[in-house]
């Protein structure tokens, strides 16, 4: 009588040991560790960003977004999450950055950007400022009213080959109820035509993988001259 | 001397609380940033005196302090200004200066202007030469950045465009800067203390200054390279007693420029914790005097080599190669009492100097750095190079090791 859900319900513990213990090897560890996604106001006019453009808002050498959006970047303090940010995306140190800040505010070229403490406080800013972009741990609660989740195209080719047409991947249900998210990190061969060639799986969580390939294999890119290998980065946020 | 440091341990432990609260406030909805930094330095030498300090004797002659606010007024307008005033030995003598004081617009990463009394971009320190605490050392290599000479380069009156273009093809990226203006040195700054050997005591010195920069975010991660030049048309305006005539007091005295500038080529590569770079910089300056009394040229070639390496979170290492070599000659009816210089060997024309460093960053506002110079040479004395003949009345020595202990605080 009873016996099916208890059956079922072991399975699906089982299932997340495993999914736990694939979390928890010393590669996806790492992967896990480092996860960022970075976050924005939902006035901004993005949903995808490329990695050279959210360095020049970091790096305060724009303040806009190449489609004229207004932005304003926000840093944490320190911890994991910055560290990966930083080193990730504008290829610096903590303290080089720190430096990088301090001479543009003492040569009158730039202003040092809001520095703010934690995840939390990132998200409650950056969903309460206009043009606000920040980012946070993978696994940050950002289903926030006024906070959107951009997706960042890591440095590539990208001047040459836009993203045209995107199709969301679709969230395995399984891990979305046990709360398992992170970043999956693919590269692309894109056709001259604009079609996603083949995926390659560079990191990231297999089984979300499997969902991000699928999703990833059907976006559309502008026409090039010749085969183009970009690298994307998918988010998976279980609250959303 | 020990109850000024007694007082600025006092005053850095104070400041690093307070500013934790006090960085910005806002006016009429706008955010106005405050920041600011003070340094102080000591240096002890075992034989020449040196930065116009009495070093032998130990001198903690060596402050300098900043504080700038700005604002965005809107996202593309920056405003601000920084006031600057030092005590470095004989010069600065605490008398403020308008550092910086900017109208900022960038309306493309490609594309800005700013203009005001703007900071120089030349090489890859010299906009941000007074401020320490963005570097491990204690001192700049003096041979490319002379600390007794900054006003030369440090800002003009005028206007820059400037821009970042991400080249296609990973190529990197290129900045950029042009600039037009006009230089104003103070009469507390080196050149003016230089001349005052010679009963030459100016009321003015500067003139037209223009140049450019342009640098390479290369394709290798972590490494830039690039090129800065600059121009510029100076006159300088003095009294002075004549050698001829010391009865008769002072007489006016002028300087013009026939040909000043300077190239600078320079490289960084940064990986990690280790940041390594050099520069070479060649500067020229010929000039006439009253008319044509005296002609005089000078000729600098100038680099260095330097590596730095953060061991642990909160210390830092470093060594440079410092290397300055000066030429001089002299024409008109005053040549005779400056003979031409052109054997770089001499000590009298050279300054070689060999520099350790370590720092120790207290938190993040304080730092100490301890750095010792081992110094082949003390240059000429037509030219500011750290050595000056008013303090060492006794004659110099070819070799100078000193101990240069600095602690900063910023916010």
């Amino acid at each position: 009588m009873g016996g099916a859900p208890v059956k079922e319900n072991a399975v699906r513990w089982l299932t997340a040991l495993l999914l736990a213990a694939g979390l928890l090897s010393p590669v996806s560890a790492s992967a896990f560790a480092t996860d960022v996604k970075v976050i924005a106001n939902a006035s901004v006019k993005a949903d995808i960003i490329s990695a050279p453009e959210l360095r020049r808002i970091f790096l305060q050498q724009s303040s806009s977004l190449d489609n004229g959006t207004r932005v304003e970047p926000v840093i944490e303090k320190d911890g994991l999450v910055h560290k990966a940010f930083v080193q990730e995306y504008l290829g610096r140190t903590q303290e080089d950055l720190q430096t990088y800040y301090r001479a543009l505010v003492f040569t009158g070229r730039g202003s040092m950007p809001k520095v703010l403490g934690s995840d939390a406080e990132v998200v409650s800013y950056v969903a309460a400022t206009r043009g606000a972009i920040g980012y946070v741990s993978s696994d940050s609660d950002t289903t926030v009213d006024g906070v959107k989740t951009l997706l960042v195209i890591p440095a590539g080719n990208t001047a040459e080959r836009k993203l045209v047409r995107s199709v969301e991947p679709k969230y395995p249900e399984m891990l979305q109820r046990l709360g398992i998210g992170g970043t999956v990190r693919l590269a692309l061969t894109v056709a001259p035509k604009g079609n996603v060639e083949n995926v390659a799986l560079l990191g990231g969580n297999p089984i979300l993988a499997e969902s991000a390939i699928v999703a990833v294999k059907q976006w559309i890119y502008t026409v090039g001259r010749t085969r183009s290998t970009l690298e994307v980065s998918v988010p998976f946020d279980p609250r959303r | 001397m020990r109850r000024r440091i007694v007082e600025l341990v006092i005053v850095c432990f104070w400041a690093s609380q307070a500013v934790l609260h006090a960085q910005e406030f806002k006016v009429l909805g706008r955010t106005v940033q405050v920041h600011g930094f003070v340094s102080q330095g000591f240096i002890y030498t075992n034989d020449n005196n040196w930065l116009t300090m009495n070093t032998s004797q130990g001198s903690a002659a060596f402050t300098d302090f900043g504080l700038n606010m700005s604002s965005h007024l809107t996202d593309k307008l920056l405003v601000g200004a920084q006031v600057y005033d030092r005590n470095l030995g004989q010069l600065g003598q605490y008398h403020p200066s308008l550092d910086w004081a900017v109208v900022d617009c960038r309306l493309k990463s490609w594309f800005g202007v700013r203009g005001g009394k703007v900071k120089t971009t030349l090489g890859l320190y010299n906009d941000t030469q007074d401020l320490d605490f963005l570097r491990p050392f204690a001192l700049l290599p003096q041979s490319v950045y002379p600390t007794d000479v900054r006003d030369a380069t440090i800002a003009h009156l005028g206007g820059d465009i400037y821009g970042t273009i991400s080249l296609k093809h990973h190529l990197g990226d290129f900045s950029y800067t042009a600039y037009v203006g006009h230089r104003s040195d103070s009469i507390y700054s080196g050149f003016a203390y230089l001349a005052s050997q010679f009963d030459v005591y100016y009321s003015s010195y500067g003139g037209l200054q223009y140049g450019g920069d342009l640098r390479w975010n290369t394709p290798l991660k972590g490494l830039l390279i690039g090129a800065s030049r600059i121009d510029q048309d100076l006159t300088g305006k003095a009294k002075f007693i004549s050698p001829y005539n010391p009865a008769g007091g002072f007489v006016p005295y002028s300087d013009n420029s026939r040909a000043d500038w300077a190239n600078q080529f320079y490289g960084e590569y940064i990986a990690g914790k280790l940041r390594i770079d050099s520069e070479y910089r060649r500067f020229l300056h010929s000039d006439v005097v009253n008319g044509g009394i005296l002609y005089t040229s000078d000729d600098v070639r100038a680099w260095y080599v330097s590596g730095a390496y953060r061991v642990a979170k909160r210390l830092v290492i470093g060594s440079y190669y410092s290397r300055y070599v000066i030429t001089t000659a002299a024409g008109g009816p005053l040549a005779a009492l400056f003979p031409a210089q052109t054997d770089t060997s001499l000590p009298a024309n050279h300054v070689y100097d060999k520099v350790i460093t370590g720092r120790v960053d207290l938190n993040r506002f304080w730092n100490v750095k301890v750095e010792g110079h081992f110094m082949d040479g003390y240059g000429d004395s037509l030219y500011p190079d750290g050595f000056y003949p008013q303090q060492n009345s006794q004659g110099f020595k070819p070799n100078t090791n000193a101990l240069v202990v600095k602690t900063s605080f910023n916010f």
